[in-house]
């Protein structure tokens, strides 16, 4: 449980499923100012933005659903915030990606296999990073951009 | 400084080992103690043998059994395995249809699936909204090819206990045997395997502050004849059990049994007056659910349901408690749990939920640090809902 669960089974335990990167992008979203996870009256959007875009993907029905906001000033992003319904590895991925974004643009976050690399998500998760690339690319098409630098 | 150990609300899993079963334990260990082979002829092993046997009548009087009623196993999950299998296997002439229900344990239900594949026929029984097995559905279950029925005493998800008298008595209308997992209820609640009228019961030691590795199936004595061993090697236990009998473990359960049988009733009253402070502080939390049937339950086992909230993240957010979830993390499996599924909660709901276990060392610290913790991230996880 879990036994598996709760309960269920015996299965073996890692000391720390997540890992240790993954562990600190999901701890930091309890701490208020650092985290890019927007916050309940709607996230860093400033009045005085030049523009606001979102994108969404997913389900919560179907364990996962992901939003991005982004505020940019013509093409150059300023924020990226996000909020999400989903798993520690799908949380840690958006605030990972959000900061990888606004520190250097569309050329640092690459593709959702080198994200699942670099914060060591297991394979059986890759289908949530999907979710997450699905809607950041619905914000970065909304915000008339490439989805990568290129 | 050193950080505040978790706080450990997870019985249901294992409970840590009295520390007087502890003691007990490793007098049968080194060469200045009991630890001879207890098949042995010589006087180390009639020592041994004599620990086994006042260890077999220690456990036997916790569930009103007589001591030659009980075969040692490693643990609940070989008991109901060698009731399960042995009891078909051994029947299989007369028929090949048994009985069950969806919310057992696995080690219950994966033996039953294995007879599926040695081509028995299992009616796999539905509860009620509220975790229940109504006896009139293993009335109508039954057929004349009918030669196990398996029903579990407390569910280890929910904590929900089942009316086994009821059951028992509609199995013993066809003469058909019933086989009980106890491994939730041994030691918490009374087991009065006579009141119970059940033919074989499994328990195991370290869900009652005993020692991991050591169990016991009772069986009445119409069913030793009935029952086909599983393991083979020497005779041991009547020819039910072969290989040589761990003394220290056995000694360990023996005792935790005794001292269940003593503490159960008061063990229960605290556990009862914990998990009342535990489902009252949680329902300030808004949106929570209570699974399983609110009083027809062990005392020691709450399960509640967060709507909105991914359960893997709730989880991994409580680092300061040890609690259970019904979410699939750190498995292949995104499946989440089968018996809340099997209640009629949503895929989402189940998923969300967590089951704090109480016990004997429990306390109100414990409670409040889970009240505190949980209302925390449950709302830190909905303030950033999409």
């Amino acid at each position: 449980m879990n036994d598996r669960a709760m309960t269920a089974g015996d299965a073996v335990v890692p000391l720390d499923p997540l890992g240790p990167q993954v562990r600190r992008l999901f701890e930091a979203l309890a701490h208020a100012g650092e985290p890019r996870a927007a916050v309940a009256n709607g996230g860093a959007t400033p009045a005085n933005a030049t523009r606001v875009v979102s994108g969404d993907a997913g389900r919560e029905r179907r364990g996962t659903r992901v939003k991005f906001t982004l505020r940019l000033a013509g093409d150059r992003l300023l924020e990226v915030r996000y909020r999400a319904y989903g798993c520690p590895y799908t949380l840690a991925a958006c605030e990972w990606l959000a900061r990888r974004l606004e520190a250097g643009g569309r050329a640092l976050i690459g593709a959702p296999g080198e994200w699942a690399q670099e914060l060591r998500i297991p394979p059986a998760r890759m289908g949530r990073l999907l979710v997450v690339e699905d809607a950041l690319r619905a914000a970065l098409a909304a915000a008339g951009l490439p989805s990568t630098d290129s | 400084m050193t950080a505040q150990a978790p706080a450990y609300l997870d019985y249901a899993a294992t409970s840590p080992v009295d520390a007087r079963v502890a003691a007990a334990m490793s007098e049968c260990l080194t060469l200045d103690g009991v630890f001879g082979n207890p098949s042995s002829m010589h006087q180390h092993g009639r020592l041994a043998r004599e620990r086994v046997e006042r260890a077999r009548a220690q456990a036997a009087a916790l569930i009103h059994a007589e001591p030659q009623q009980l075969v040692w196993t490693s643990g609940a999950t070989e008991s109901n395995n060698l009731a399960i299998l042995g009891t078909a296997r051994a029947a299989a002439r007369r028929g090949r249809h048994l009985v069950s229900a969806r919310t057992e344990h696995k080690a219950v239900i994966d033996p039953y699936h294995r007879l599926e594949h040695e081509g028995f026929q299992v009616t796999w029984l539905e509860t009620d909204g509220q975790g229940l097995i109504a006896p009139q559905q293993v009335r109508e279950a039954l057929r004349d090819d009918t030669v196990l029925v398996s029903i579990m005493h407390a569910n280890n998800e929910i904590g929900v206990l089942q009316d086994i008298e009821a059951i028992a008595a509609a199995c013993h209308e066809r003469a058909v045997p019933l086989h009980v997992d106890a491994a939730q209820s041994a030691g918490k609640v009374s087991v009065d395997v006579t009141r119970l009228g059940c033919d074989l019961l499994s328990f195991t030691a370290h869900k009652m502050y005993g020692p991991k590795g050591i169990g016991a199936l009772y069986f009445a004595p119409a069913r030793r004849a009935a029952l086909q061993p599983l393991v083979f090697g020497g005779g041991h236990e009547r020819g039910l059990r072969s290989g040589t009998l761990a003394v220290h473990q056995i000694v360990g359960f023996g005792l935790a049994c005794e001292l269940a049988a003593a503490a159960w009733a008061s063990d229960a009253q605290h556990c009862e007056r914990l998990r009342a402070r535990l489902w009252q502080g949680l329902q300030a939390i808004e949106g929570v659910l209570l699974n399983g049937h609110p009083t027809q339950r062990v005392a020691g086992i709450l399960n509640v349901s967060f709507t909105g909230i991914e359960g893997e993240s709730l989880l991994m957010g409580l680092s300061d408690l040890s609690v259970s979830t019904g979410s699939a993390c750190n498995s292949d499996s995104d499946e989440p749990s089968y018996v809340l599924r099997a209640l009629g909660r949503d895929s989402e709901l189940a998923q969300s939920s967590l089951r704090f276990s109480l016990g004997r060392f429990s306390t109100e610290a414990d409670i409040d640090r889970a009240i505190a913790a949980v209302t925390r991230e449950v709302r830190r996880l909905r303030a950033i809902l999409p």
